[in-house]
């Protein structure tokens, strides 16, 4: 062969891969070119492992100063006397629910009377405002003109009124007078706004007349639904006492809460100031413990009498029925308000808040209040609820898609067609979640609450639905981004179905069908499952879309609402992150509490990729 | 030769120039902190040069601490100065100089479709509180109440909190929107929102300006609505050298300039 004749008649000069491949004998430090090399591959794969390591260390040791800090600031909570006021407060929140109730009726009930005279008048503003809107940028500029100093010259201002008024003219020209006003009072309407300027406060005179005759109905309203009337307003009046109280108890417990941060503060820099004396501070609290119950007790009486006196019947069959649900909840709300005040007396400031009580207070606390002026909480449910249903949600909707589309791409399709659906699934993943979150803003809440308010489609759950922003509309986002995932890896498993299952199922005569459906998927189910649950570990962890299109709300949905749950907004951990972070002090509370949220969102992401690992390692045994 | 001892001259001087630039240290309230101050600094160190700035934004209540100790040229503050603070920096020989540069508005904004165009302070409370759940408790089409506010860090959230809400916290069905623009947004797509705004995002598409008790939001009446008060910048003693240009650059037409874009009203245009 002539390579051999030229390696045999010319020297060799060794390549550069034989160069450094070849055992040489020479060694530094005992090691040889050979093992340098093996380190040098070792290292860089290392490098993963020792990463992974100092993300968790450096996440436990911002994290686990957490337990300490929450526990010292419930402690704080206690000792200052916060808990002592809420041990009221929080039961009497209940009261305003009752009272919106009672509103609500009223407001239905005044309504049987006063709805012509007020859907006119709003009507009429809704004009003006209508007007007002079209003619806004020569408004402002009138108005700018105006205000400048040294004032504009009177040409200037005269002709920017001219551009105004034919604007104005305008406008009124196309507006369409509303059926609910007479001709006269459309065209008074009509005359009046083309006058419209925002040189005269006053609003035309049509407005204020349909303003008064308002007015006037609406006071009859009030007249004939008088005990009505009463009641609510007797309802609504009955803890003012209490209230009053209440704010005495919880201004000193707010500044016995301020001694400590000061003293707390202070301590680390300058002169140490005495330590807090709670037993003295709590005093003033413990000692009008009689004085509380007397007007819980009160507040329950008033309460009593004034439900008592509210009339059997409200204006609307609705409007009855919100005001008998209202009755039925009096009594527990009043059980529970004097079962608080049964539990003062025995109230102890001292009471030692244990590690577990912490742990409980985060995991499974409901409420994430931080910033605020009373006490911050940081109960982990509302956020982890949100998380969990978006995710699920959006796997729901990716699976079908992707699985369905992976045993078409692999079974059914010709290979120019395999050719054109693979690149443009995956190129799915190529979109930046930012600008998918932009798409959400923009456009798929509005088609989402479009498709909610067409009218042969009201059967379904949670429609008509009034926020943009929810978990379904950041779901079906997060599921675009999760579908590339699942399809790639439904893909390979169905690919990596042993040739010799689908042989012998040809063998026996079933179809191309029965062979996918009774063979290929069956056996690759592992694989499909890892492949979803990979899917749920992307969408999880996912952050930009849930921040901008979720709706941020941080509450526990109301899952009364039965599936039409989903249309609600919600709050996710990894939006807490994002969107908190940034202001926080380092080291406080708040700060470390969302570093445990961190931990959690890491430990659960771990979770879900150990479960599809284990999956997968069971595919693989039946393989063989 | 005579070249090269000059040219050192020349070097030294610059290099005393520089060494001579004087630094404003400037503490205090986060809602001046975050924005205005810092883009009046700005514009300042472009015009005057030699001068760097050194501002934190941790309260108002540091700007007195910061003043009383001398680690502050100027103290910037969201409310006024109170009683105790004053008289400990006058116990300490220090004079309180007070200037008011700017006035905060925040406006409160519903749907343009809604009917509703005036509330109650009291009103006010009980939406943001949760204490009001539906529309036609205020007088509006029925409807369940969105409630748009911004996030727990923004200045905006706690400094609302205080002028509207009697430090009470927001209901939980309140939606934390990452900033004006999206709050402006929300309450002009959703017809049962309202939410808060800052003065130079008022007039946003689809939304409407509602007047609390009869008093609407605007330049020429700051002083009558109720959500709007005014900051203050504090030097102690009357301002000198770099303190004073500062200060006076503030109520210069390009300072007052800065103040509008950042949306707070000009001292000279509150009224």
């Amino acid at each position: 062969m002539p390579a051999d004749l030229n390696n045999d008649s010319t020297p060799s000069r060794p390549t550069l891969g034989s160069l450094l491949l070849k055992s040489q004998r020479r060694t530094f430090l005992g090691v040889d070119k050979q093992k340098a090399i093996r380190f040098f591959f070792a290292s860089n794969s290392s490098a993963a492992v020792i990463v992974l390591v100092l993300i968790m260390l450096f996440l436990l040791r911002e994290g686990v100063d957490f337990l300490p800090t929450y526990r010292h600031e419930l402690e704080t909570y206690q000792h200052a006397g916060l808990e002592f006021c809420d041990l009221v407060e929080q039961p009497l929140a209940e009261h305003q629910q009752l009272c919106s109730k009672l509103r609500r009726v009223l407001s239905a009930s005044l309504n049987t009377i006063t709805y012509q005279a007020r859907s006119r008048r709003d009507a009429a503003y809704q004009q003006m405002r209508d007007v007002e809107e079209e003619t806004r940028l020569q408004r402002a500029v009138l108005t700018n003109a105006l205000a400048e100093v040294p004032p504009a010259a009177l040409e200037k201002l005269a002709q920017l009124r001219q551009e105004l008024l034919t604007a104005t003219q305008l406008a009124v020209s196309r507006l369409a007078v509303p059926p609910s006003l007479t001709p006269s009072e459309g065209w008074q309407l009509k005359r009046d706004l083309a006058l419209l300027s925002p040189e005269s406060a006053e609003p035309p005179l049509v407005l204020e007349l349909l303003s008064a005759a308002y007015i006037r109905v609406d006071t009859e309203a009030h007249a004939s639904f008088k005990p009505l009337v009463e009641a609510v307003e007797a309802f609504e009046a009955a803890p003012d006492e209490l209230h009053t109280l209440l704010n005495t108890l919880k201004k000193h417990a707010r500044e016995t809460k301020a001694l400590v941060t000061d003293f707390h503060s202070s301590g680390k820099g300058h002169g140490r100031k005495d330590p807090i004396d709670f037993a003295s501070r709590i005093t003033p609290l413990t000692s009008r413990i009689p004085e509380l119950s007397g007007r819980i007790e009160a507040y329950a009486q008033r309460a009593q009498t004034a439900a008592a006196s509210l009339p059997p019947q409200a204006g609307t069959p609705q409007a009855t029925k919100m005001l008998s649900e209202m009755r039925a909840m009096l009594p527990g709300h009043l059980t529970e308000m004097r079962a608080a005040a049964g539990k003062l007396p025995q109230w102890s400031y001292e009471k030692r808040v244990s590690y577990f009580k912490v742990v409980l207070a985060f995991f499974f606390g409901d409420a994430w209040i931080t910033n605020s002026s009373w006490q911050d909480f940081f109960g982990f449910i509302p956020l982890l609820v949100g998380s969990v249903l978006i995710a699920v949600l959006a796997v729901l909707i990716a699976t079908p898609l992707s699985i369905i589309a992976a045993i078409y791409t692999n079974q059914f399709a010709s290979v120019r067609e395999q050719d054109f659906i693979k690149p443009v699934i995956e190129f799915i993943q190529a979109i930046p979640s930012v600008v998918l979150g932009f798409i959400g803003i923009s456009v798929l809440g509005d088609v989402i609450k479009d498709v909610s308010h067409v009218s042969w489609l009201q059967w379904l759950p949670g429609f008509p639905i009034q926020e943009r922003l929810n978990m379904f509309n950041a779901a079906c986002l997060l599921a675009l981004m999760a579908v590339p995932t699942m399809f790639s890896l439904a893909e390979d498993a169905l690919n990596n179905v042993p040739r010799a299952y689908i042989d012998a199922s040809d063998a026996l005569g079933a179809t191309k069908l029965q062979t996918v459906f009774r063979v290929i998927v069956p056996s690759a189910r592992s694989g499909i499952s890892a492949a979803v649950l990979l899917g749920l570990g992307r969408v999880i962890g996912e952050t930009m879309v849930v921040l901008l299109v979720a709706g941020n709300r941080i509450a526990i949905p109301d899952f009364r609402s039965g599936l039409g749950v989903v249309f609600q907004p919600a709050h996710t951990l990894t939006g807490i992150i994002a969107q908190e972070l940034g202001e926080v002090s380092r080291g406080s509370a708040h700060w470390q509490a969302l570093f445990m949220v961190g931990i959690v969102l890491f430990v659960i992401s771990l979770l879900v990729n150990w479960c599809a690992r284990a999956f997968v390692r069971r595919f693989e045994l039946s393989k063989s | 030769m005579k070249f090269t001892l000059l040219a050192l001259l020349v070097a030294m001087t610059v290099t005393a120039t520089l060494q001579a630039q004087t630094t404003l240290r400037i503490r205090g309230s986060d809602t001046l902190g975050a924005k205005l101050v810092p883009q009046l600094a700005e514009a300042f160190k472009k015009q005057a040069g030699n001068v760097s700035f050194d501002i934190a934004a941790e309260g108002s209540s540091t700007a007195f601490t910061n003043l009383l100790s001398g680690t502050a040229e100027i103290g910037m503050s969201s409310r006024k100065v109170k009683l105790d603070e004053e008289t400990e920096m006058r116990s300490r020989g220090k004079d309180l100089r007070e200037f008011e540069i700017a006035w905060d508005v925040i406006v409160i904004v519903v749907n343009r479709g809604n009917p509703v165009s005036d509330l109650k302070k009291k009103q006010v409370v009980q939406i943001f509180t949760g204490d009001i759940r539906d529309w036609s408790e205020v007088g509006g089409n029925p409807g369940l109440i969105s409630i748009y506010t911004r996030n727990t860090s923004s200045g905006t959230y706690k400094d609302f909190m205080g002028l509207a809400m009697k430090d009470r916290e927001y209901g939980s069905n309140s939606q934390k929107m990452a900033g004006n623009e999206q709050i402006a947004s929300e309450v002009g797509a959703n017809p049962n929102g309202i939410g808060y705004l800052g003065f130079a995002y008022a007039h946003a598409k689809g939304t409407k300006i509602v007047s609390i008790e009869g008093a609407l939001p605007s330049t020429a009446e700051v002083k009558k609505y109720p959500y709007a008060r005014p900051t203050f910048l504090y030097t102690s003693g009357l301002p000198t050298g770099t303190t004073k240009q500062f200060i006076d650059f503030c109520f210069t037409a390009s300072g007052e300039a800065i103040v509008t874009k950042v949306g707070f009203v000009p001292k000279s245009r509150a009224k």
